[in-house]
């Protein structure tokens, strides 16, 4: 699954767009059979992604959580930790900055408490990811089946503490409270609430690269997800290095659900988000890869915003956006599947 | 508890086991033959909208079933395809249908309210009753049976054919050619090779079984027990339905047993709910609780059998 090199990056980007492409045409049939012409139905959707420049922040904005629980999908996936709990881990820790932001309120000024919540809403994801590891090792539950069971569980669990301790007495609408105005982070673009947490990912996701490339744990890690028996072999900590890549993972999901609370929308209400299944979708459509990972979350964002739009001016549901997502996801590993064979054939043949 | 009330609790369960089960069975199939199905949730709620639909568009609840068998059962067919054909990796295809079988029935789901079918006609919907066709208060009779009333004929007509097609799985698993090649599939597709079974052929009719009974069992979740769609209106149940064919180990009867605990607790705690339970306890915790059983149980089951040994593994291996 490694794309190190420029021509498997760039069958990487040929493959993603080459799926993209075929889906789009794919939905721009379907539409275009309901009655909607094709090219208004892209140019409103470009329109609403990218038509300006709020629009596009608005898109960047969105792409943000993506980003991270892409990220936190990607390094699960390439350890071979079937980690599907990037819902639940984003829930909790969205409800853990909440939690920080309007009951606990931890003194001290912004810069320095800031980032201390937030690296210990990111270490709440983190525990919730690793009670499926647990689970696993002590009791053998398959994670792919723990982490799906702790996201609906997670979802109660949020739902709980937000009609609970956590709730806004001066409502009846089950929301929390505004967190802190000394938590929140700073807008960057004045009009959409494009905020410095996107940066923070898009720059966790160059360090992840590089650790991937330039770091003895990268290495193990990735043999440890493509053969974790030639790892032991070696002489490699695959436990160990499993379940700190669990950890990683769900606080990477965890830092996504704490940076959208700090960053965008300042509380939790009922609700329902759904940036851990699309960051599966992104992982993939990324290949993976840090930086593909960038580009898949941007798309991804732009199809959300842009679905959005689709549906106030053109009445199509914005629900074709998830359509739209899993196809991609599919046609994607059908693409991987069948170059990842051709690549192989001349060398079986030469063999 | 008096009688009466156990009697009903487990008229209830029967109720509530029946889904669980027919998706449950398709399921096992699946595992068999060595595909992780997690896709399951998908396909329940393609049943879901497709069955809806059908009933709501045609008037009549059988073709509701039926479309709702044959749009899981084709979005199964493309899993099958990516997964058995194309040999990518299960589990994230399984992911990908979901997103999918999600988009997919909120986009129909409003599509379909905006052209003013957003209620199933009173007479499109399944009545409890043993046989459908006749006016459920003709056999009234029936149901005032003791004990065997509740139990049989107060139900949706799925839940006897549910007893059959289980019967039917557990002696086809068990004394059939076929069973023992489904059994196979999942322990040893390469020796099945060899023996001249099309192992991609089989693991494809199996994943297309699945999906037609979780569409089955989706219908029966929107024409007959809640007799309406809502948007990811499974809510998790073909996640809990993946857990239990785990927690049975694979076998018919531990299955039967398991979906029949599980359906026996979702009908205590509704009944603890409308005593006033939810009063003390907050409603979510009675939302969780099936996703916080299905995990302890897997968590403190027996440990020992293994399940089918290249269960979510691609075949033919590549390299």
């Amino acid at each position: 699954m490694t794309t190190r090199s420029w021509r498997g990056m760039i069958e990487g980007i040929a493959l993603a767009g080459g799926a993209i492409a075929l889906v789009v045409v794919v939905v721009l049939v379907g539409l275009a059979m309901l009655g909607h012409a094709p090219t208004a139905v892209l140019a409103t959707w470009f329109a609403g992604a990218a038509g300006s420049g709020v629009r596009l922040a608005m898109s960047v904005q969105e792409a943000g959580p993506l980003l991270l629980t892409g990220l936190a999908a990607a390094v699960a996936f390439r350890c071979g930790v079937w980690n599907i709990g990037a819902e639940g881990q984003f829930l909790l820790g969205a409800v853990a900055m909440v939690g920080f932001g309007t009951v606990l309120l931890p003194p001290g000024p912004g810069w320095l408490i800031l980032p201390c919540v937030l690296l210990l809403s990111a270490s709440v994801g983190a525990s919730w990811a690793l009670l499926a590891t647990g689970l696993e090792r002590w009791r053998g539950v398959p994670v792919v089946l723990s982490t799906i069971l702790l996201n609906f569980i997670a979802v109660a669990v949020v739902g709980m503490l937000v009609q609970g301790p956590l709730h806004d007495v001066s409502t009846s609408a089950p929301q929390t409270a505004l967190i802190a105005e000394h938590l929140r982070l700073p807008v960057l673009i004045d009009g959409s609430r494009l905020h410095v947490g996107v940066v923070i990912a898009v720059v966790l996701a160059f360090v992840l690269w590089i650790a991937w490339r330039r770091t003895t744990v990268g290495f193990e890690v990735q043999v440890v997800g493509l053969n974790p028996q030639a790892a032991r072999l070696a002489g490699m900590p695959v436990a160990a290095r499993q379940i700190a890549i669990m950890g990683l993972s769900g606080g990477l999901a965890g830092l996504a659900g704490a940076l959208q609370v700090a960053g965008v929308t300042g509380m939790l209400s009922g609700a329902p988000v759904s940036y851990g299944y699309a960051g599966i979708a992104v992982a993939m459509l990324g290949r993976l890869h840090p930086l593909g990972i960038i580009a898949a979350a941007l798309f991804m964002g732009m199809l959300s915003t842009g679905a959005r739009h689709l549906e106030r001016r053109l009445a199509i549901p914005h629900d074709l956006g998830d359509v739209v997502q899993g196809l991609v996801v599919l046609a994607v590993l059908v693409g991987a599947g069948i170059a990842a064979r051709r690549a192989l054939r001349p060398q079986a043949e030469g063999a | 508890m008096n009688e009466m009330l156990v009697v009903l609790l487990i008229a209830q369960a029967v109720t509530a086991a029946v889904p669980l089960m027919l998706a449950g069975l398709g399921e096992l199939c699946a595992q068999r033959a060595g595909v992780l199905n997690v896709g399951i949730e998908g396909f329940m709620l393609t049943g879901c909208i497709a069955g809806f639909l059908g009933a709501a568009l045609s008037g009549q609840a059988f073709i509701g079933l039926a479309v709702a068998v044959s749009a899981a059962a084709v979005l199964a067919a493309l899993f099958a395809w990516v997964t058995v054909i194309m040999r990518t990796d299960q589990m994230v295809a399984g992911m990908a249908i979901n997103l999918l079988a999600v988009g997919g029935s909120g986009t129909a789901w409003l599509i379909a309210q905006s052209n003013g079918f957003a209620e199933l006609p009173a007479d499109a919907g399944f009545f409890r009753s043993a046989v459908p066709s006749v006016a459920p208060l003709t056999q009234a009779w029936l149901r005032d049976l003791p004990l065997i009333g509740p139990l049989f004929f107060d139900q949706y007509v799925l839940a006897p054919l549910t007893v059959v097609a289980a019967i039917a799985a557990w002696w086809m698993l068990r004394s059939t050619r076929t069973g023992l090649i489904i059994h196979a599939l999942g322990d040893a597709p390469d020796a099945c090779a060899a023996a001249g079974i099309a192992v991609q052929r089989w693991r494809f009719a199996m994943i297309m079984v699945a999906g037609g009974m979780a569409g089955a069992a989706g219908a029966y979740l929107s024409i007959m027990r809640t007799h309406g769609f809502s948007p990811m209106m499974t809510g998790g149940s073909g996640f809990v339905v993946l857990a239990l064919v785990i927690f049975a180990r694979w076998r018919v009867l531990g299955l039967a047993a398991a979906c029949l605990g599980f359906g026996f607790i979702d009908a205590l705690q509704s009944h603890l709910q409308s005593r006033g339970l939810n009063q003390v306890v907050p409603y979510q915790l009675f939302q969780a609780l099936p996703f916080i059983v299905a995990l302890l149980a897997l968590a403190l089951m027996r440990r020992g059998t293994t399940g089918p040994r290249t269960l979510g593994q691609t075949w033919p291996a590549e390299r």
